[in-house]
Formats: structure tokens, C-alpha cells, sequence
């Protein structure tokens, strides 16, 4: 409790952290009323089929589809910034029990992207239908699905900001770190694109942007996995990656910078 | 207290620490002096629990660094000053290492307040020079008012007032029964901040004692003028001193005493005109130690050539 209560007061002292959610809140928020605003606009141009597999909600929360490179700095710098500027030294004579100074890291990056994560998309969601109203059909947060499915995608942002951090925590550099979560989410996805059709299929669904997009759709996209087997394959994602981080962290030394 | 038990440790080919053994007593200033690359970081982040030993271990109090609950509460440490984010502020700092090991939070102003920072304590840390910095890392390694305190080179950085400040500061901790583990490559400051020496080169232990202890061993020599130099020299040497240097200013001897080269001179009916015991300083002890373990050593140039 208490390393946790420490890291809390690092988490909030330094200006990434506060630019990283600063960040969130405006692509998800912003760019969701963009992409509504320009639906609502462009609505009677759309085809038919267009129109008849419009989805209303997974629409309004692609925001969140950019923010997640903004939450992936913020748990990456979370911990590569100690070990740029030498603090992991100090934090560790503070905390030297590897596990507990990662368990209490996590909380509070689990924490924060989960709060800020609904916040952003619960916001996103209504917003959206809001602009929708009139023109565009609606979904109501009532519905079950619907509310799974915005749940999810702020979810969906907390998991990617574990994920980055325990690259993060591998990588111990910000640059090196960065540059494979954006490859992972970005970069894989286009190499897919050179696989032949029927591996291409396979292949898509398992990348962590469909799985995404998979999360925050009250019906399962085609060639996806549906909502909660996409949360879970992700979460897989997630604590392999973070069992890999946690293994080496606690063999390596940390006093030497490499 | 510090015991360092068969302490080994390597990277890849290179051996950092090969083979430590001895132990940091409490009340006394304890210097740990080697040139630099002699292991003397290494073995103080081993003892912090940063570094895995390759072999052997070290123990502050009978504990394991990495088994303690508050280690901040037992040790106070000062690797490296510039170990800090950038972007928090000292106060900032200060606060989330207090609440780490449940230390009270007034004490954080205290220690500010202590190392003469408070006035800045709201700025960031990557605004500070390195004399600030280094003295925003004695605050933190005082938060927890610790019975074991560590400080790597602390001197770095300092200005002349900060290095007189910094003495005065180890020999009161040290005077309240604390024990105080100081590195440094400068045998000069040792000679005056410390009261126990521990010398290593290459990793490997060189040796250790009080600072007269250390310049006693190495042994002083001996200068003597006299009425006759061939026959001092022959009777030194047949009572096992060493003769080394002779000529028309006197000889130099090692290995006797003065009193002892006076009494030599006084049976053999040589007069005496000066004998003048001279002490190796401990600049010269250290340079004469560590001389076959000086890693990175400068090469003589050869002055002929330029």
C-alpha cells in the first residue's frame, strides 16, 4: 500500500503523465465528435449496405483507436523514465522488492487508464449520439450490449497502457519502447496485408487493434472474435507480456544503466 | 554495520569484484578508496541489493538489503545525485520516498531545511546544479534517519564550503554511533575525512586500517647526512635497512627507525650532522598500493620526444 501510495505521488509529478492524459481526452473526445459530426453530415451520400451495418457506438468510440498510442506513452514512460534519468537506482533502494514496487506500478497505471479510459469513452459515446440524434439512428446505454461495449473500449485503454509499460520494462528505453508498441499496433497489421487471403483472416483477428475494435462493437465485425473472447485474448497478451517483464526485471541488475 | 562476505562479482569477461571480504564498523568514518573502475560502485550497489553479487554476500545489520521492509529506515544511501527525474520537484521527491518506507511527511522539510535546499525545493530537479543535486541526494539518504549510511564520491561537485560542510556532517553522523561508508578515488580527502581506510584496486581487497596505520606500514624512510656515508651505508646494511639513495646531500634509508640509524652511527663512531625521519604521505602509500591496479592509468609520455 504504501509503495503504491508512492508511486501514485510519482505518477502525478511529472508532465508526461499529466500530457499523456491530456492527450487521451482529446483524441478520443475530439476526434469522436469529428467522426460523428462528418457521419451526421455525410449520412445521406452512404450506400445501403453502408447504412445497414452502421453501428452507432463502436462509430463514436474510434477515438480511442488513436488514444491508444497516447495511453501506450503514458505506461511506457512510466517506467523507462527511470531508467533514463538513473531514478530506477533510488526507487529500487526505496523498494527493493522487485515484485512489490511492479505490483504497486501497475495498480496505479491500471487504475488511473481505467478511470480516465471510461471517462474519455462513457464521454465519447454520449457525445456522439447526441449528434447523432435526428438523423443517424442511436444506441441507448440502457442496452446491454451497448454498455459492454463502451466499458470495453475504456478497458481496452487501460490494458494497452499495461502492455506498453511492461515493453517499457523489458526495453528500459522510451525510444526503443515506444517504437515497437506503434510497430505492433501499426507496423504488423500492413505486414498481414502480404499474407495470402486465408492466413491474412486468421492472421487480423488476433492483431490488439481488431481486438479492439472487437471490444467496443455490440456485434462481432466479421473475421473477429466476439466481444469477451477478444478481452480475453488481449489480457493473455497483456500478462504474458507482463510475466516475460517481470522475470527478467527481477534477474537483471538495475544499478549499471544496461 | 557492513559486512562484505567473499563478495564476487562479474560482467561478462570483466571482474568487477574479485573475491571482497571485510567488514564497515559503526562510530568511525570509513573511507573506501581505490582508483576509479576498482569496484568500489559496484560493491556499493551489491550492498544496496541494485546489483545481483556473482558470488559471496553482503549484509548490512545481518540483513540482506533486499529482505528489509523500510530499507530506508536502516540505510541511507547517495549513489548518484543526478538519479532523480528531471521533471519532479526535490519536495516532489522527497515526498513519494517518505511515503514509500511510511516515513513521517514532516520530516521531508527537515531534511531540506538540513542540506540548505528548502528555498528551491519546489523547482525541478533538472534545473539543479550538481553541488544542489548532490545535496538533495544527502537530504534523501538522511530521510529515513538511518543507523547505516552509504555515500558514493559525495564530494563531486561540491564547492569548497560544501566539502568542509560534508566533512563536519560524516564525523557528526559518525560520532553518533552511525556507520558512515564514504567512497572516493581522492586519497587526499580521505586523509581527512576518514578514520578507517579500506583500499581496493582491480576489485581485489588491498588493504586496510586507520590512516596512521596505513602510512606506518608503507613505512617512512630515513635521511641522514654524516661524516662518513660509505661506512653508514655498509653498517645500515648489515643490520637489515636498506640504502637507497647516496650521495654528497646524505643518504635515504628505509627499514630502521632514525633513533635506530642514530644509535648505528653512535657505535660506529660516525658523527652525525642530520637525521630527518620523512613519512610517505598518503597520497604516495595509495599511488605505491594501487599501482599494479590502476585500470585506466595514463601512459608516461616520454618527455624527450614531446
Amino acid at each position: 500500500m504504501a509503495t503504491t501510495r508512492s508511486e501514485w505521488i510519482k505518477f502525478r509529478t511529472v508532465r508526461s503523465s499529466i500530457m499523456g492524459v491530456a492527450v487521451t481526452v482529446l483524441l478520443t473526445i475530439g476526434l469522436g465528435v469529428l467522426i460523428t459530426t462528418l457521419v451526421r453530415t455525410h449520412w445521406d451520400q452512404l450506400s445501403s449496405i453502408r447504412v445497414a451495418t452502421f453501428d452507432p457506438v463502436s462509430s463514436s468510440l474510434r477515438g480511442s483507436l488513436f488514444a491508444q498510442f497516447a495511453v501506450g506513452v503514458i505506461g511506457t514512460l512510466f517506467i523507462t523514465s527511470e531508467y533514463t534519468s538513473g531514478s530506477i537506482r533510488t526507487t529500487l533502494t526505496a523498494v527493493p522488492n522487485r515484485y512489490r514496487l511492479i505490483a504497486g506500478k501497475c495498480i496505479v497505471l491500471l487504475v488511473t487508464t481505467l478511470i480516465l479510459g471510461e471517462f474519455v469513452c462513457f464521454a465519447a459515446f454520449l457525445i456522439g449520439q447526441r449528434i447523432y440524434l435526428g438523423v443517424v439512428p442511436t444506441a441507448s446505454i440502457g442496452n446491454g450490449t451497448v454498455l459492454r461495449s463502451v466499458i470495453l473500449a475504456g478497458l481496452y485503454l487501460a490494458l494497452l497502457a499495461i502492455f506498453a509499460f511492461a515493453l517499457g520494462l523489458i526495453l528500459r528505453q522510451s525510444a526503443a519502447a515506444i517504437s515497437v508498441f506503434v510497430s505492433l499496433l501499426l507496423i504488423v497489421p500492413i505486414i498481414g496485408l502480404f499474407f495470402p487471403q486465408s492466413w491474412q483472416n486468421d492472421f487480423t483477428r488476433f492483431e490488439p487493434s481488431t481486438l479492439g475494435v472487437s471490444m467496443q462493437s455490440p456485434f462481432a465485425p466479421s473475421n473477429s472474435f466476439g466481444a469477451w473472447s477478444a478481452t480475453f485474448i488481449l489480457l493473455a497478451y497483456v500478462v504474458g507480456t507482463l510475466i516475460i517483464a517481470m522475470v527478467l526485471f527481477q534477474r537483471r541488475d538495475a544499478g549499471s544503466n544496461q | 554495520m557492513i559486512k562484505i562476505d567473499h563478495l564476487t562479482k562479474r560482467y561478462g569477461d570483466t571482474l568487477a569484484v574479485d573475491d571482497l571480504d571485510f567488514e564497515v564498523k559503526p562510530g568511525v568514518v570509513t573511507g573506501f578508496l581505490g582508483p576509479n573502475g576498482s569496484g568500489k560502485s559496484t560493491t556499493m550497489r551489491i550492498i544496496l541489493g541494485l546489483d545481483h553479487p556473482t558470488g559471496g554476500r553482503a549484509t548490512v545489520n545481518g540483513h540482506r538489503y533486499a529482505e528489509m521492509k523500510d530499507p530506508v529506515r536502516e540505510v541511507g544511501a547517495l549513489l548518484d545525485a543526478k538519479a532523480v527525474h528531471p521533471g519532479r520537484t526535490a519536495r516532489n521527491h522527497l515526498r513519494a520516498l517518505a511515503t514509500s518506507n511510511q516515513i513521517r511527511k514532516s520530516r521531508v522539510d527537515e531534511v531540506l531545511d538540513f542540506v540548505g535546499i528548502a528555498a528551491v525545493a519546489n523547482k525541478k530537479v533538472g534545473t539543479y546544479s550538481l553541488g544542489m543535486s548532490q545535496r538533495l541526494g544527502i537530504a534523501g539518504a538522511l530521510l529515513g534517519d538511518p543507523g547505516v549510511l552509504l555515500f558514493d564520491e559525495p564530494v563531486n561537485g561540491l564547492d569548497p564550503e560544501g566539502i568542509k560542510w560534508i566533512r563536519e556532517f560524516f564525523r557528526a553522523l559518525a560520532n553518533e554511533g552511525r556507520t558512515v561508508f564514504v567512497s572516493s578515488h581522492l586519497m587526499s580527502e580521505m586523509a581527512v575525512s576518514a578514520d578507517e581506510i579500506i583500499v581496493i584496486g582491480r576489485g581485489r581487497f588491498i588493504t586496510s586500517g586507520s590512516v596512521n596505520d596505513l602510512t606506518k606500514s608503507v613505512g617512512g624512510t630515513v635521511l641522514a647526512r654524516a661524516s662518513d656515508h660509505d661506512k653508514l651505508s655498509a653498517v645500515v646494511t648489515s643490520h637489515h635497512g636498506v640504502v637507497h639513495d647516496a650521495n654528497d646531500e646524505g643518504i635515504t634509508i628505509s627499514g630502521l627507525t632514525s633513533d635506530e640509524v642514530g644509535q648505528l652511527a653512535f657505535d660506529a663512531g660516525i658523527t652525525i650532522f642530520e637525521l630527518t625521519p620523512q613519512r610517505a604521505s598518503l597520497e604516495e602509500v595509495f599511488m605505491d598500493l594501487t599501482a599494479d591496479a590502476v585500470e585506466y592509468g595514463s601512459k608516461k609520455t616520454d618527455p624527450a620526444r614531446g
